[in-house]
């Protein structure tokens, strides 16, 4: 992607870029909701979007899948699984049935103390290794909204999680498919967030578009079909 | 300088350690009150705080006694537990119970801390609701549109009785966003002066352009849990959000009802005419206010 936007204004050093899809950079410090259809390339969105530079470190919320698939999608998506730069902290497994150092677990999605826990004790061990820029990815909020008896707890959690995201620096991705949740729900957590990115499947393959965040393309923009399958 | 009322709350019955996170607030000029107990910390949560910073253990409890404190006193302030191991903590925790945590461990801990919790005393960090997006330019906004001593109030008054008695419903209220709480500047049908931001529906309102009808609390995903509006005997809710000349939008006028009800298109256009008027009322007493303060000056 271009290194200046269009109208001329110069990214800072620190934007986090997206080598395959049509964003620009985005600032750090930005939390972003990733909208689109979990059976209609959801997964491979976020995971193309949390693939980053070498010198980035990567935290995956695993609530929708297992530790094992986050990671194998993750690295199909390019990312390198190297266990001192990506981390997962997994919601959908029986305890101790993760991939080894990779992965932390907790007990279900709605254990929103534990998934806290653990992924402020990630973040902090991977910026205390070097890696000052980190990419966060929940996949997806649905089992939260799910579980969790009481949706302002995970209103809390979220606003904990993208503060952190905020205040260090990092990026923070959290998707979820609106087609399968309570309408007015996704539009009132959707304000948590500083942008939206939305993804929709159709004969001419997948389209995003970005919502929110200063100089991004208008409109639809059509995706490499390598990079999102439909 | 070190703020006259301290405003972080320190937690920890080691003595030692708490007096090093103490020193390290002071040393990036934030003041911070220690406690050992939770008497304590309930009574520094009286003042102003901007974040409570808590260990593992306190003097008569735990972390997650903080703070289920904090959350019943202050819900919106944020906690943040100062630990060697969170993991520590996994036989004390309950579920839904959302702090942030920072390791006493890592290389720096009190550097890092002191630098998580400046950010984490932003008002919004850890609330249970959606903020808009113009939050502090909406707050600026109700300073300026307040209604006290306006003489809006007698007019707000008027305006919610006449409501009641067209939708024929229990309650009609205007209400106004404040930080942390939603203040009922009218209220006929009940005497409801405050509600925790968390527990109001208004907080929804004020996102959404449309009036917004809540046509059975109990089947509504946002507030089936919210016991607070169960105590209230709101069971049904149709809001109109009022919003200022520059758009931000700082209260609502709503109507209320202790049964399910539906709310056709033509009676959300009325309540909609109902706002736009509470909405004139706010914009000209405060312009004559102005031009009163104006003319003494």
């Amino acid at each position: 992607m271009s290194s200046i936007p269009e109208d001329g204004m110069r990214e800072s050093p620190d934007a986090y870029g997206f080598e395959r899809l049509p964003i620009d950079p985005v600032e750090s410090g930005t939390n972003l909701l990733v909208t689109g259809p979990s059976l209609g390339g959801l997964r491979d969105l976020l995971m193309a979007l949390l693939v980053g530079a070498g010198d980035e470190g990567t935290i995956l919320v695993a609530a929708d899948v297992s530790a094992r698939e986050a990671l194998d999608d993750f690295a199909d998506a390019g990312g390198d699984v190297d266990a001192a730069r990506v981390r997962v902290i997994d919601c959908a497994s029986d305890a101790g049935q993760g991939p080894g150092d990779h992965v932390s677990c907790v007990a279900s999605p709605a254990d929103l103390t534990g998934i806290g826990m653990e992924f402020s004790s990630l973040y902090e061990r991977l910026h205390a290794g070097g890696n000052e820029r980190v990419r966060t990815g929940i996949y997806t909020l649905a089992p939260l909204l799910l579980y969790v008896d009481d949706v302002r707890a995970v209103f809390r959690f979220l606003h904990t999680l993208s503060g952190r995201v905020r205040s260090v620096g990092g990026l923070g991705l959290c998707a979820i498919d609106p087609g399968a949740q309570d309408e007015r729900t996704v539009k009132s957590i959707a304000q948590t967030f500083d942008g939206q990115i939305d993804l929709r499947s159709g004969r001419d393959g997948c389209q995003i578009r970005i919502r929110g965040l200063p100089n991004q393309p208008d409109g639809w923009q059509s995706l490499d079909p390598m990079a999102v399958r439909d | 300088m070190p703020r006259t009322d301290p405003s972080i709350v320190c937690v920890n019955d080691d003595s030692t350690a708490r007096q090093s996170t103490v020193d390290a607030f002071a040393g990036a000029g934030i003041d911070a009150r220690p406690c050992t107990t939770l008497d304590q910390v309930e009574d520094a949560l009286g003042r102003d705080v901007s974040c409570v910073v808590t260990a593992a253990t306190v003097g008569d409890g735990d972390a997650f006694d903080v703070v289920r404190l904090v959350r019943e006193t202050s819900p919106d302030t944020p906690v943040v537990v100062f630990t060697g191991d969170p993991r520590a903590l996994d036989s004390l925790r309950q579920s839904e119970l959302v702090v942030e945590f920072a390791s006493r461990s890592l290389p720096n801990a009190r550097e890092r801390l002191v630098s998580l919790v400046s950010n984490a005393a932003l008002e919004t960090y850890q609330v249970a609701y959606p903020v808009p997006a113009d939050e502090q330019e909406r707050i600026r906004a109700l300073r300026e549109y307040d209604v006290e001593g306006s003489g809006a109030v007698d007019a707000f008054d008027r305006l919610t009785a006449l409501i009641a008695r067209h939708f024929d419903i229990d309650v009609a209220f205007v209400g106004l966003l404040d930080e942390h709480e939603e203040r009922f500047v009218a209220c006929e049908g009940a005497n409801w002066e405050r509600l925790a931001r968390e527990n109001s529906i208004c907080t929804h309102t004020v996102l959404d352009e449309e009036v917004t009808v809540v046509e059975d609390v109990t089947e509504d995903p946002r507030f089936a849990s919210n016991d607070r509006l169960r105590e209230l005997d709101i069971r049904s809710y149709a809001g109109a959000r009022l919003t200022t000349p520059e758009g931000h939008a700082i209260g609502a006028l709503c109507c209320v009802d202790d049964e399910p009800r539906s709310y056709s298109e033509s009676e959300r256009t009325d309540l909609a005419l109902f706002a736009e008027e509470a909405r004139e009322q706010l914009v000209l007493r405060s312009r004559l206010n102005g031009a009163r303060t104006e003319t003494s000056t």
